[in-house]
């Protein structure tokens, strides 16, 4: 006999009633997950995926790769000229990562509800801007800069900075949302405008995590480095485009050993970078 | 004279909202060390940041020294700000900073932005502060991070950063309410005893009703936005302590 069954008393208690989702949204709880199963094997069936196809895969990239891009033509790429678009894609990712990083800090700042220095106006002006950046892909913004100013590195730059802005903007926006604002609080008593609020009551508490965010920002935007030239705005990109289009595909499979190399290096320097900025106090 | 007027002063989170203080008017005096007693609920911090504008009431009127704080435009609200010390519950110090950079910060009122920005502060201020941090017994931990420190040692740094704002009030919000009860009654000493000495006025919220005996000369009791209780300490009897608290809301 437990102890609890003491408690309910020697007679037969009432049976209480009791379920975790009452009646209306019970109703739509269920509703909504049978909408999404309903939805997946609609679309499954409507896709038709042949799953035999999708098996053999593997076995047709092996073949693809072993007979049409190998051995890859490794002296295409120790080549000076194509050496320098590396260079040169490093340089766009590092300005465009930087200039969108120094452009988010202001719009995250004014993009967060809780410390917009004006809730009216700044407030949805950064929030649009930010979703602007974000919903238009970098390759659309390279096309249209490339467009406006024609091939080279500047369309990269602006490309990649766009890209930046729209990426660590609502990070940082969303980072700042969610600080304690205490401090904030006691600033803003001791009469402090809204640069100081911001300076004193905001960036001590996330300046750690926006370093992080930023580094995370220079790894995409080195990887989006490396296909924007395929619209002619800059960096090792062009070449990519120029040997696919020509079926040079040892050359092309040279050159996507350089990306994957380099994007493998970015990615420990920064995982590197970011291990060290979280144990910094 | 009276330094602090409050009149009819009503609050609430939202338009639509219940209303937190429903028509509050009282005086504090030059001298006063002034305490808000009531059970939790019943609009203490609300009225506290009334005063100096972290909340916006929504009808009634407060005049510090004469001014008329609801009139105030945003600028000439910053520059009443700085000479309103304000002391925390939860200390809210920048964690990050060091203690020292957290007591400077009390000038930030009075010092330019790009100046604050880049922490260049005047030696007259350096010099306060160092003075202060020694008045309240910090002068070993100046260059310690805020977060370093026990919950008494940072609400002396919360004390010493208000008090270099010169206030010509101290606004306390339950500074004590976070600590245990033998740190409290000297954090509660020290600020009586440093209010006495740069004769500051002080308004304090409190709910340890014996401290706010101990230390206070004026109390309030506030119940559910209504002032139940208003003279000095020693006419605060039995009866009117079961009066504010006997409903507790929350």
């Amino acid at each position: 006999m437990s102890q609890l069954h003491q408690m309910s008393g020697k007679s037969d208690a009432t049976k209480r009633e009791w379920s975790r989702f009452k009646y209306p949204q019970s109703l739509y709880k269920y509703g909504i997950t049978l909408g999404v199963v309903l939805f997946i094997i609609y679309s499954l069936h409507y896709l038709n995926v042949d799953l035999s196809r999708l098996f053999g895969i593997f076995g047709r990239l092996g073949d693809l790769l072993a007979n049409r891009y190998y051995p890859p033509d490794i002296e295409y790429i120790k080549d000076a000229d194509y050496i320098g678009s590396i260079i040169e894609t490093i340089q766009m990712a590092y300005l465009g990562a930087l200039f969108g990083i120094l452009i988010s800090i202001f719009l995250g700042w004014f993009a967060a509800y809780n410390v917009s220095p004006s809730r009216r106006y700044l407030y949805p002006v950064a929030r649009v801007v930010t979703m602007l950046f974000r919903s238009v892909h970098e390759m659309i913004w390279a096309i249209l800069f490339v467009t406006i100013l024609g091939f080279g590195m500047l369309p990269g730059v602006l490309a990649l900075t766009m890209f930046s802005v729209g990426f660590a903007g609502k990070l940082f926006a969303e980072e700042i949302e969610a600080i304690h604002m205490g401090e904030v609080e006691a600033i803003r008593a001791m009469g402090g405008n809204h640069l100081q609020v911001f300076v004193y009551g905001v960036v001590p508490q996330v300046r750690v995590a926006l370093t992080g965010i930023a580094i995370y920002t220079w790894d995409v935007a080195f990887r989006a480095a490396t296909v924007v030239g395929f619209v002619g705005a800059g960096g090792m990109g062009w070449y990519l485009k120029r040997n696919v289009m020509q079926i040079e595909t040892h050359r092309t499979a040279a050159i996507l050993l350089s990306i994957l190399i380099l994007v493998i290096i970015s990615e420990f320097i920064s995982a590197w970078a970011r291990n060290y900025v979280s144990k910094a106090k | 004279m009276a330094i602090l007027e409050v009149r009819d002063l009503k609050a609430s989170y939202s338009s639509s909202g219940p209303e937190i203080l429903k028509g509050i008017s009282f005086e504090v005096e030059n001298d006063d060390f002034f305490a808000i007693i009531g059970p939790s609920g019943a609009g203490k911090s609300t009225l506290i940041r009334c005063i100096n504008r972290l909340l916006e009431p929504s009808s009634g009127s407060i005049k510090l020294n004469g001014v008329d704080v609801l009139k105030l435009n945003n600028k000439e609200l910053r520059h009443l700000r700085r000479h309103i010390g304000m002391i925390f519950q939860e200390f809210n110090l920048i964690n990050r900073m060091s203690v020292m950079d957290n007591v400077l910060s009390g000038r930030l009122g009075y010092v330019g932005t790009l100046r604050s920005v880049l922490r260049i502060f005047s030696d007259k201020d350096i010099q306060n502060a160092l003075m202060l941090l020694e008045r309240v017994g910090l002068q070993d931990h100046v260059d310690k991070r805020a977060d370093e420190l026990s919950g008494g040692q940072r609400q002396r740094v919360g004390i010493a950063r208000a008090l270099m704002q010169e206030p010509t009030l101290l606004l306390l919000d339950e500074p004590t309410s976070a600590l245990d009860p033998k740190i409290s009654r000297e954090v509660m000493e020290l600020i009586k005893d440093i209010a006495t000495e740069l004769k500051v006025p002080v308004l304090c919220n409190i709910h340890d009703v014996q401290l706010a005996k101990e230390t206070c000369n004026k109390i309030i009791g506030l119940q559910d936005g209504y002032k139940m209780f208003d003279g000095p300490t020693e006419t605060l009897a039995q009866a009117n302590l079961e009066e504010i608290y006997s409903m507790e809301v929350l």
